[in-house]
């Protein structure tokens, strides 16, 4: 309930939203791969049985080949390119916010004098 | 060739806990600047980098379990301890919004007219759509153990099959919350009441998205072979999770929504 005469101000919806977007991001991808997926089975099925094997074949002993070959890479770093390329793209950003952080921070803390 | 003698699991250097550490300073730091500095670019950059951390640390943990056999029965225990643990942190959590619902609400202040619900609030009825929310994530507490039992019978097509209903159950529980969030007469600044309903639902709403993703991962993982009959810890995981957000949902409806209506 609002006193008389207060203003009603309403908040955009999107500036709230930001708080959630890494989640429902994460989310809407994920359930846009389930839902490529399950289209995939449905056309899987209505062919021959071999045709949907396909689709989902146990790969693990392939990779299971993969992962323990003994050649010291760490695991972040084991599947190949990709890995390399995602750690990369991590720490720079992670990194160059964090100095970006720190920058506005210094901004902040020295306040521009009034004329 | 050096081989352990032990039956547990020293991990790799990972870049992973650092990443994690600057994306929570980046969170902090962002949502400063959002709220005092009308920029949103550090907080975007904060869910971006949260978003990769999550996504490489837990790939990892795929990888030295299902592909590198690391989950000896003994770090699977260290696994469930901290799962456990975790969970619990997650009751204490949620224990402290329940304080300050039942703080505000059993002794109403004369500013709130002296009453519960206060003076000017219509509450939802609990027995429309509160009620059928109750209804989808008990029938996914269902769902989620016929998968589990599916699963440690090797049958294969049913665990995907509830898996999969569980999931969808999911999903149908945060579109009615949100279409209900949409249409509520009061919002989250409608006083002591609008402040504990939005808090305490909307920390469980977001619980269910998380519960929600997990189970998917697992979902994902079951097609893909990596659990066996007997080592699936992942999945009971995803299982303690989503039941932890049923049993949190149980209190909420009793509480808010039925004794508080």
């Amino acid at each position: 309930t609002r006193a008389q005469g207060q203003k009603v101000v309403p908040v955009p919806v999107w500036r709230v939203s930001f708080l959630v977007v890494g989640c429902c991001g994460w989310w809407v991808l994920t359930a846009k791969m389930l839902r490529n997926l399950l289209a995939l089975r449905q056309i899987a099925q209505r062919t021959i049985s071999t045709a949907s094997r396909r689709q989902f074949e146990n790969k693990v002993p392939e990779k299971q080949k993969l992962f323990q070959e003994d050649n010291g890479i760490p695991v972040h770093l084991k599947g190949g390119v990709a890995d390399a390329l995602l750690y990369r793209a991590t720490m720079v950003l992670t990194v160059g916010g964090t100095a970006y952080a720190i920058y506005q921070l210094a901004m902040a803390s020295f306040p521009k004098k009034q004329d | 060739m050096t081989h352990q003698t032990h039956s547990y699991h020293m991990v790799n250097p990972s870049p992973w806990p650092l990443t994690g550490a600057l994306s929570a300073l980046l969170t902090t730091s962002g949502l400063v600047m959002w709220f005092h500095h009308n920029s949103s670019f550090l907080l975007t950059l904060s869910m971006a980098t949260n978003m990769l951390t999550m996504y490489q640390w837990w790939r990892d943990v795929v990888r030295e379990g299902t592909f590198q056999g690391h989950h000896t029965p003994t770090v699977q225990k260290g696994l469930r301890y901290g799962m456990i643990l975790f969970i619990t942190s997650e009751i204490f959590f949620f224990a402290g919004f329940f304080w300050a619902f039942y703080h505000s609400s059993l002794a109403p202040t004369p500013e709130l007219g002296g009453c519960w619900p206060p003076t000017g609030i219509t509450p939802l009825n609990p027995l429309e759509v509160p009620l059928l929310n109750t209804s989808v994530l008990l029938a996914s507490g269902v769902s989620i153990t016929w998968a589990h039992h599916s699963l440690m019978e090797g049958d294969r097509k049913h665990m995907i099959q509830a898996l999969f209903i569980t999931i969808l159950l999911g999903l149908y529980f945060t579109i009615l919350q949100t279409s209900e969030y949409y249409e509520a007469p009061f919002t989250i600044s409608d006083g002591i009441y609008g402040s504990t309903f939005f808090m305490a639902t909307g920390f469980h709403g977001l619980h269910v998205i998380i519960g929600s993703t997990f189970l998917i991962v697992c979902f994902l993982r079951q097609l893909n072979y990596h659990f066996t009959s007997d080592h699936h810890f992942g999945f009971e995981a995803a299982a303690w999770y989503w039941h932890f957000v049923d049993v949190v949902w149980l209190f909420l409806y009793v509480s808010i929504y039925w004794w508080g209506s």
